[in-house]
């Protein structure tokens, strides 16, 4: 989602990298109050606006390091103060564009016209700098006699040179008090640049804007994966998009092989995080609860350099989840067919005992699985699976958590080698 | 591009390159024209690293553009107006854009790639520029390839060679390549997209992909494709490839394209053998070339006959030759 996300800036970026997920419900409506915001002025600015306020911001750059001096009471060089000068110029102009759209409230930028009268000595507002003339008479005739004397040149520029080094040491300290302002102006850009962008990507992925749910239950309706349904369309087939809620009660997912499961739990996986960092949701509708944390084990990530086989690597994402339920935080654990590849015998055992050990916690669990399992107090949904020579990827809720048989079917229709389903098939109907 | 840009090109180091942009500069009317002096790829220190000779400062005159890295930029000994700092950074650090206010003196020190050099042009657009002038990397032609700049002036001279015989004939060969017409408009507009791979386009006009990456395979075969009119190589051209055409008969009389003279790296010989053949080159785009400068000094203290080199390199490649040293023209 990142990748499709149309930011002007590096440092947008590197700010949204290193911005943290979001857990408090009150931050995530807030951040989504301002998201509004923008999709709102996306659905009504002209393409003359928009496109001014992308270019404006394509100027931002990082200049982190240098603000940081100059809070440290360090000189600026020239080109510092000139990035100090360029950084108040384009936020003074975006605040500007912002104010004309009605946007003045939605970002607060600080106002740093004085910045820029003690960078812009000659008023001329132009994104441009130097140790202009008008900070220093005698520089002025100094710079006369450069022009008029150039044999003399080295000796002249060795006195100008001092006489700059006076006023960047007199321009530091008269804009020390500004470095906090001018930290926030950058900010403020980078989140203007971050929600426009995420506006803009609403727009083009067909996202929603979800609502905080207070009691845990999550609901999605016409959900889709983003990549996936990008990667059909452009083989020109459709996502068929999934309905789903879950609640602090465990979710088991049952249905057959290549019915989507896996990517129902992505999917999942994706909305919560989106969410949680304030994108728009992949879905029709979307009601969505705050987690502390979210785990999300698929089950096939073996480690050859750590020396752990598939199994040993699942069994230690489960344990881990295991351990973090037991701390007083809210959880949101998606675990993809645990225990797949080990005997069926054992494997059923551990699905069987970790639902058991899970069930009742502070937490949403949504699992997938192939055994004939207990649900116990889970809720049991199961993917509509193969009718009519077709897949429907559709959830239905059941009422046990029977699993399907249809590998041996789904299996042909791959056009696998049909004395191996054969051979299965007669296996099946005579046991011995 | 909406403007001029012009790339002075070295043959190898000193061959009088740097005085010859001190001589560009000099010359340009700075007061009816908006100038932008920018170099590819540096060398950073003041003292050539390879040959110990002396490495000069430009001398920029007041209300020049130019674009160097920060550090040469703090070294600057002009007075100046700083434009621009961009994203772009080099081994001396980000490359920064100023205007000269004062005359005087500034290290250049550009943009380290031809990607790097184009984007810094587009960039200028902003500033209404007339000229960019590049200080082109030594003996690297990629600052003179048609997709970067528009003209280009080549500097050349004993250090290239002492022999004044191979020296012109070197020197005559890099500019029969930078010469090589252009192919017809609708070849062109055919081939222009495609930046890799070999292809070749029958006599009814169809294009067909050749199974080679580059021309570098060894085991590119050309059976099959006896109505061959134009054969493309998007990448870089090299003898063995050159060779096997020739050596083909049904491609004797080929029209070979490349995409413009810097991608092509044969030697004389293979070069002048396939045109004897029957076989001709041609380009998708093209720079002009102005002038060849000569410096006779090479850094070893040789010292070659200014007037009768001059005279016969610019017999040999038809175009007007300076010795700016001694501030003459010979034709």
């Amino acid at each position: 989602m990142l990748d499709h996300l149309e930011l002007q800036s590096g440092f947008a970026r590197r700010w949204l990298l290193d911005s943290s997920m979001m857990t408090d419900g009150g931050e995530i409506d807030a951040c989504y109050a301002t998201l509004r915001r923008f999709d709102d002025f996306v659905e009504r600015a002209d393409k003359t606006h928009l496109d001014t306020l992308q270019f404006r911001l394509q100027g931002l750059k990082d200049i982190r390091t240098t603000i940081k001096n100059l809070s440290q009471g360090a000189v600026l060089d020239d080109i510092e103060l000139f990035e100090v000068k360029h950084l108040a110029i384009l936020s003074t102009d975006v605040a500007k564009l912002l104010n004309e759209q009605g946007m003045a409230d939605v970002v607060e930028i600080p106002a740093l016209d004085e910045v820029i009268s003690i960078l812009d000595p000659d008023g001329m507002k132009i994104a441009t700098f130097y140790i202009y003339d008008s900070y220093c008479a005698q520089l002025k005739d100094l710079r006369n006699q450069i022009r008029q004397n150039p044999e003399q040149q080295d000796d002249l520029l060795l006195q100008a040179s001092e006489l700059e080094e006076g006023v960047r040491k007199d321009l530091s300290r008269q804009l020390h008090p500004f470095a906090a302002a001018i930290e926030q102006a950058q900010l403020a850009l980078a989140r203007i640049d971050v929600n426009l962008a995420k506006a803009l990507q609403m727009r083009q992925m067909a996202l929603t804007f979800p609502s905080v749910s207070a009691d845990g239950t999550c609901r999605y309706e016409a959900m889709f994966h983003p990549q996936v349904k990008a990667a059909l369309a452009t083989r020109g087939r459709d996502f068929q998009p999934v309905d789903i809620t879950y609640g602090m009660a465990p979710t088991l997912i049952t249905g057959a092989n290549m019915g989507g499961k896996t990517v129902v739990l992505k999917t999942l996986t994706l909305c919560q995080l989106l969410f949680q960092f304030g994108f728009g949701i992949p879905a029709a509708s979307a009601q969505i609860a705050v987690k502390d944390e979210i785990y999300f084990c698929i089950g096939d990530e073996q480690s050859v350099e750590k020396g752990l086989s598939s199994f040993a690597a699942e069994m230690k994402n489960i344990d881990a989840v295991i351990k973090a339920s037991r701390e007083n935080k809210k959880l949101l654990a998606l675990i993809d067919e645990p225990a797949r590849t080990t005997n069926p015998t054992e494997g059923a055992a551990l699905v069987s005992a970790l639902l058991k050990v899970l069930t009742g916690k502070d937490m949403s669990l949504v699992m997938t699985t192939h055994y004939d399992i207990e649900p116990g107090e889970a809720r049991c949904l199961r993917v509509r699976g193969f009718e009519n020579g077709e897949m429907d990827y559709r959830l239905v809720e059941v009422q046990d958590g029977e699993v399907p048989h249809e590998a041996l079917n789904i299996a042909a229709s791959l056009g696998i080698d049909s004395e191996w389903i054969d051979m299965a098939r007669t296996m099946l109907a005579h046991p011995n | 591009m909406r403007y001029d840009s012009l790339s002075i090109v070295g043959l190898e180091k000193n061959t009088g390159k740097t005085e010859c942009l001190k001589y560009v500069l000099d010359r340009l009317p700075v007061q009816t024209k908006r100038i932008a002096v920018t170099s590819i790829g540096i060398d950073g220190e003041t003292v050539d690293q390879v040959t110990r000779t002396q490495k000069p400062e430009i001398v920029l005159r007041e209300g020049m553009y130019f674009g160097t890295s920060e550090m040469h930029y703090r070294q600057r000994r002009l007075v100046s107006e700083l434009i621009d700092v961009s994203d772009q950074t080099t081994s001396l650090g980000r490359v920064v854009t100023a205007k000269a206010l004062t005359g005087g003196k500034i290290l250049l020190s550009g943009p380290s790639s031809a990607i790097g050099l184009r984007r810094w042009m587009q960039e200028m657009n902003r500033f209404d520029i007339d000229l960019v002038v590049i200080d082109g990397a030594l003996s690297r032609m990629s600052s003179a390839s048609p997709a970067v700049s528009q003209s280009l002036i080549l500097a050349t001279g004993a250090a290239y060679s002492a022999n004044m015989a191979t020296l012109v004939s070197k020197t005559a060969h890099v500019v029969d390549l930078v010469n090589l017409e252009l192919t017809d408009d609708a070849t062109r507009q055919l081939l222009m997209p495609l930046e890799k791979g070999v292809w070749f386009i029958d006599k009814d006009g169809n294009l067909h992909g050749l199974d080679a990456l580059t021309s570098l395979s060894q085991d590119i075969r050309f059976e099959g494709i006896e109505d061959c009119k134009t054969l493309y190589v998007a990448g870089a051209l090299v003898d063995g490839f050159l060779e096997k055409v020739r050596k083909n008969k049904n491609l004797k009389q080929v029209e070979l394209v490349v995409r413009d003279f810097t991608k092509i790296f044969v030697t004389p010989q293979q070069f002048r053998l396939f045109v004897k053949a029957g076989g001709t080159i041609r380009v998708l785009q093209r720079s002009k070339l102005i002038a060849v400068t000569v410096n006779p000094v090479s850094p070893s203290g040789y010292v070659l006959d200014s007037d009768i080199l001059c005279g016969k390199l610019s017999e040999a490649i038809g175009l007007p030759v300076f010795d700016l040293l001694k501030n003459k023209q010979c034709n």
